[in-house]
């Protein structure tokens, strides 16, 4: 949370709308997204009552599970899940594309990766601990089940795993995609609700955003977007169907009938939500995409392939526990991945870099001085360093011989020559808004003070020649931000590989085999 | 109906219990006449008449086949079956699970609910009429029915008191009990293997797996354990029977004092 | 002493109205502390009102009943964990609070001779609890569904711990049942911190029952036994957690949650949430007058009070506007401002602030001016 956006949702709640907190759509958005909206029963770990699922909003399809304490059942659900979603991963290994890899090597990745979409991070945790449910057992021996569904659990954990690392688009929910890019007039807590989320930033007509919001919290009305289920329908609706569908010694036309009945009350708590996510990728895709949003994408396309890859050639499946060196590999990744990525959305997005205007980290304004044709002649070589400078009613903590880069053109590399204040009274200065003259924000024990003149000497980013190319200098006038925030590749963590782990981390891990009684392990 | 059921939750919402029953019993009215136009529509009257006879669908549990209604026995004979077995007072679910490792034909354990009540009822009506009834155990203390707890009115007055150390007693009684006739029967179904399994996981070094378990071994861990609380236990259950054949009526002995009054003082309100 | 006693009875009684007063239990207390400065909840609880009811009639309902399949499932775990004495029990006992072999013993708590009253088991408990600290022979093990009291705000309530274990001539352990699961040995934080604070709350209670005895608090351990099923199935396994955290915590919030006595002393005399139920539980009181008599006890509405207090709806409604609706992250962020509309003047410059205000003002108009610069006239 940060005071703009924390300014955002103020507004939205005396606007009765959500406001726009980003210009642009940082989330990639599939042209064929599989949106998977699940319900589970209440009380149980991971017990499947349902799922919609499907890749085109006109044909979702309905998975039911009738019994859903009976284990055989259960492997047929995820029987039947596997089918849909394997047939979606497969056609994506098609046509290979050889990609340049940093580094040197050339490697193939898939032109495309799949893109599953649930309503929410409860969605997520259901996938998650499908996945884990699954993905440990034999289609042999005592207790088998279809070979299709250990597959499925692998997959399902890959994903799972994957949208854990920031900027990761494989695995979506909807509620944190749009909470990303909407503020809206409630607190974050409420935004976990599909339905009130989607009320204020897309209020049905006639209807304010809390008037949207508070008629999407009746759960008769607008089901809970799950995988929990509301009590009440629990209690008045489920509980009997179910019971119908295990009464014993009826017809098969009575027992049809029962399943029918469960059927089309599961679909009726379904369909909305499934309605919801349709209207959110619609008004996602709606945004333009952001710079380094491709970038980030072929990201997850190189983890599909290689995962891909890792199980077409019997890679066994995700252990239960990180080894010690896995785990403190993987926190590094997410580290460095959460800063890359916070760095990259503020240097696609002038609103997000606002953020960072308002503590210091980054500042903007008109240039109201260039010296485009200033030459560094100190060393063995002429080299053009052109001088600008900028004026910014931002708080500035930077200092002289930091290094910034801008937005506008990343390729090119500024240092702080000096900082100054500046009269207000000079002509250029920021333009006012309104009578009054606003002095500075004031942090911490800092004086204010009065507009700052920042003098940057750049280079990179203009071309060969010693004058520069058209349009690679900042002109007088030209508005501009700069800031410390990088999105450059950082050095790997150095670790030691898995088989010389230190023995004050328990040594080197044994090898992963698969246990009998991963394979046998009791469902209530 | 869809109406019904919206009105049923959001009375159910508001708290408001009284509205939600009547709905619900409206609801309930409708889906009724609805299933049964349904039916009359829909299915063949032959089917209808089949239903009784057709075998139970996939998604039931599926009984051992060779049990079929000829050697089906009244539940009150399965229970004594079972519980004969077992030498102990047992829990419904104890008591079918023992039905199901070693007799034919099914025992639901919520059937047994009610047992108890039943068999006071028949006793009272006409008291030593049958060879044997189920009854209940008595706590040590205060000689009232132990929760949940079935015993057979033929055993002897101190085997249906429940000390503090009884429930343990008779689990490894039980334990034993279950692991002999393991031993006994030569083709075992394997949910008896399974039965002793989970008493066998829960007794100090009775087996160390499913799979390495042997009936011998864990009746002998059983045993070692039964002999540490064997002496205090018989203790507490020897005075105890002997104030509940001084103090006690029979039916009181066998269904345990206090509650007759009150549950005929109930039944007349 | 006692006259003051029976005189906050009395005006709670009156306040209730006629319906019969609904019992707190450790998961309302723990969810009282965690919001000790709302009046408004303190008195309904200390009242045994019924919030859902009342909230509904003011045309605010919540739906805060729990699906059968969890209360079944619940109930089925917990069967099975105590089935045949406590065998499962027995088992991780001795795995985590090693307790000997002869250590078995099983007492049942939940009726006395078939009498259920609350009085008599709090009683029997005691008995039972205080034999445990003095014998050798007798001592006891395991005190299924024993019954405690504790006293909050003023009052005393009666709470129902799953058991409590005892290790001889050593203490007591609180054992609490869960049925979320654990699974590759994590559980779902938020499940375990809520049983973590509600097991705080039974030892607590059982600290205060053996003070009454004469006994430190030592002799009730401040680690909890949390049994929950392992992985996909009802196997269960346990685990100790340390409480002494949420032990401070509750200690200053109960301390803190002003006496009721005083809360209610300032009330106006006449002021009742009564209903005016008919003989088939239909409420009868004017809305009007009940909102008002509602409104005149204050509340401090937070999102938390969504997961935890039926009056959410209404009190929501009522925080309308201001910041604390919104959260308490965004309520930092936008300097403590109490009021939306306040925020936003500041922001847009048209208010100038109070003194202590500038810093936001100036933070807030800064934001201002960036939103604007970014989204030119739709900001």
């Amino acid at each position: 949370m940060s005071t703009l956006t924390a300014l955002a949702r103020a507004l939205a709640a005396e606007r009765g709308i959500a406001q726009p907190i980003c210009t642009v759509r940082h989330v990639h958005v599939s042209d064929r997204p599989l949106v998977l909206i699940p319900l589970a029963l209440a009380g149980e770990a991971n017990a499947p009552l349902a799922v919609m699922v499907g890749a085109d909003r006109q044909s979702p399809r309905l998975i039911v599970v009738h019994q859903p304490r009976n284990r055989d059942q259960r492997f047929a659900f995820a029987a039947r899940l596997a089918g849909i979603v394997l047939a979606h991963v497969d056609s994506y290994r098609t046509a290979a594309v050889v990609t340049p890899e940093v580094g040197g090597q050339p490697a193939e990745r898939d032109r495309d990766a799949p893109q599953i979409i649930v309503p929410n991070p409860a969605g997520i945790g259901f996938i998650r601990l499908l996945g884990r449910s699954t993905r440990f057992r034999r289609s042999t021996g005592e207790h088998a089940v279809d070979p299709v569904v250990p597959v499925l659990g692998r997959w399902l954990t890959f994903f799972a795993e994957r949208s854990e690392y920031p900027g990761s688009c494989l695995l979506l929910a909807a509620t944190e995609a749009l909470a990303l890019h909407w503020a809206s007039g409630q607190s974050p807590v409420e935004d976990l609700n599909l339905a009130a989320l989607l009320g204020w930033i897309d209020p049905p007509p006639e209807m304010t955003g809390y008037e949207g919001a508070i008629a999407a919290e009746d759960p008769v009305i607008w089901p809970p977007a799950g995988p929990a289920t509301d009590p009440t329908f629990d209690n008045e609706i489920l509980a009997p169907l179910i019971a119908a569908c295990g009464r014993s010694g009826v017809s098969d036309a009575v027992r049809e009938r029962s399943r029918s009945s469960l059927e089309t009350a599961l679909s009726a708590q379904l369909v909305p939500t499934w309605t919801l996510v349709w209207r959110a990728i619609e008004l996602l895709r709606a945004l333009p995409a952001a710079g380094r949003l491709a970038a980030r994408w072929d990201a997850d396309k190189g983890a599909f392939t290689s995962y891909a890859e890792f199980l077409r050639d019997g890679g066994p499946p995700q252990p239960r526990r990180d080894s010690a060196v896995a785990a403190a590999r993987r926190l590094n990744w997410l580290e460095r991945t959460q800063a890359s990525y916070a760095a990259q959305r503020a240097l696609d997005d002038p609103l997000v870099l606002a953020d960072y205007r308002l503590t210091g980290e980054a500042f903007g304004g008109p240039v109201t001085a260039a010296e485009p044709d200033r030459l560094d002649t100190a060393g063995k070589r002429r080299k053009l360093r052109p001088l600008i400078t900028l004026a910014t009613e931002d708080p500035i903590r930077v200092e002289p011989g930091a290094v910034l880069v801008s937005p506008a053109r990343p390729g090119q590399s500024a240092r702080v020559v000096s900082v100054s204040a500046r009269s207000p009274d000079l002509p250029g200065a920021a333009p006012g808004s309104g009578a009054w003259s606003p002095p500075n924000a004031v942090f911490g024990a800092e004086a204010s003070r009065p507009p700052a003149e920042v003098v940057l000497e750049l280079s990179g980013g203009m071309g060969r020649a010693l004058t520069a190319a058209p349009g690679s200098v900042p002109v007088v006038g030209e508005r501009l931000c700069y800031t410390t925030l990088t999105d450059s590749y950082q050095m790997h963590g150095l670790f030691p590989a898995r088989e010389e782990t230190p023995w004050t981390h328990g040594g080197p891990p044994p090898e992963y085999v698969p246990v009998d009684a991963d394979a046998v392990e009791e469902w209530s | 109906m869809d109406k019904l059921r919206a009105d049923v939750r959001h009375a159910m919402i508001g708290g408001d219990r009284i509205r939600a029953k009547e709905k619900r019993a409206e609801l309930r009215d409708v889906e009724r006449r609805w299933d049964e136009a349904l039916a009359r529509l829909g299915d063949d009257p032959q089917q209808a008449a089949d239903a009784g006879a057709r075998a139970p669908s996939p998604s039931a549990a599926p009984s051992r086949p060779a049990a079929r209604s000829a050697v089906l026995l009244p539940v009150r004979e399965q229970v004594h079956q079972a519980l004969t077995l077992l030498g102990a007072p047992a829990a419904p679910r104890m008591i079918a699970a023992v039905h199901e490792a070693f007799y034919a034909g099914r025992l639901v354990s919520s059937r047994l609910t009610s047992l108890r009540r039943d068999e006071e009822r028949s006793f009272r009506a006409a008291p030593y009429a049958r060879p044997y009834y189920l009854c209940a155990a008595l706590t040590a203390d205060l000689l009232s029915p132990a929760r949940g707890l079935l015993a057979v009115s033929t055993w002897p007055m101190d085997r249906r008191i429940i000390g503090p150390l009884s429930p343990r007693v008779d689990y490894l009684t039980a334990a034993i009990a279950v692991a002999e006739q393991l031993e006994r029967i030569t083709d075992p179904d394997p949910n008896a293997r399974r039965l002793l399994w989970r008493f066998a996981a829960n007794i100090p070094r009775a087996a160390s797996s499913m799979r390495s378990m042997t009936p011998d071994v864990v009746a002998n861990a059983a045993r070692a354990e039964l002999a540490v609380h064997m002496d205090a236990d018989s203790a507490h259950r020897t005075a105890a029977a002997s104030r509940a054949r001084s103090q006690l009526d029979d039916a009181a002995q066998l269904f345990g004092s206090g509650l007759a009054l009150s549950r005929q003082a109930d039944s007349s309100a | 002493m006692r006259n003051a006693v029976n005189d906050l009875e009395a005006r709670l009684d009156r306040i209730r109205g006629a319906a019969a007063p609904r019992n707190h239990n450790a998961r309302t207390i723990a969810a009282l502390t965690s919001n000790p400065g709302c009046a408004r909840r303190a008195i309904m609880d200390a009242a045994g009102v019924d919030k859902q009811l009342l909230a509904s009639r003011m045309g605010f309902p919540t739906k805060f009943g729990q699906s059968q399949f969890a209360i079944g499932r619940g109930n089925a775990f917990e069967t099975q964990v105590k089935a045949g004495g406590c065998a499962e029990l027995l088992r991780l006992l001795r795995e985590h609070l090693e307790l000997s072999i002869p250590e078995v013993s099983y007492d049942n708590l939940d009726e006395v001779g078939g009498n259920t009253c609350r009085e008599v088991r709090h009683a029997r408990t005691r008995a039972l609890l205080a034999r445990a600290t003095r014998s050798d022979q007798d001592a006891g093990t395991l005190f299924d569904h024993p019954l405690l009291r504790l006293q909050v705000g003023g009052r005393p309530v009666y709470l129902e711990p799953d058991l409590i274990a005892f290790r001889l001539r050593n203490r007591f352990f609180v054992v609490e049942v869960k049925s979320f699961s654990v699974i590759d040995g994590q559980a779902d934080g938020e499940k375990v911190a809520a049983a973590a604070i509600q097991s705080a709350v039974y030892v607590m209670a059982l600290r205060d029952l053996l003070a009454e005895l004469g006994l430190s608090p030592d002799s009730v351990a401040d680690t909890v036994v949390l049994v929950c099923p392992e992985n996909f199935s009802n196997q269960p396994t346990a685990a100790l957690l340390d409480v002494r955290k949420q032990l401070t915590v509750l200690r200053r919030q109960l301390a803190r949650l002003e006496r009721i006595d005083t809360l209610a002393e300032l009330l106006p005399p006449a002021l009742t949430f009564d209903l005016r139920l008919d003989e088939h539980g239909i409420p009868h009181r004017p809305v009007g007058e009940l909102t008002s008599d509602v409104r005149t006890v204050p509340a401090r509405y937070a999102p938390q009070c969504l997961a935890s207090c039926e009056m959410c709806f209404f009190c929501r409604d009522e925080a309308r506007g201001m910041t604390a609706a919104l959260g308490r992250e965004v309520r930092d962020e936008l300097g403590a401002v109490e009021l939306v509309q306040v925020v936003l003047r500041l922001a847009d410059g048209s208010l100038a602030g109070a003194e202590d205000q500038a810093e936001a003002a100036a933070i807030l108009r800064a934001a201002a001016r960036l939103r604007s610069e970014c989204l030119g006239g739709a900001a």
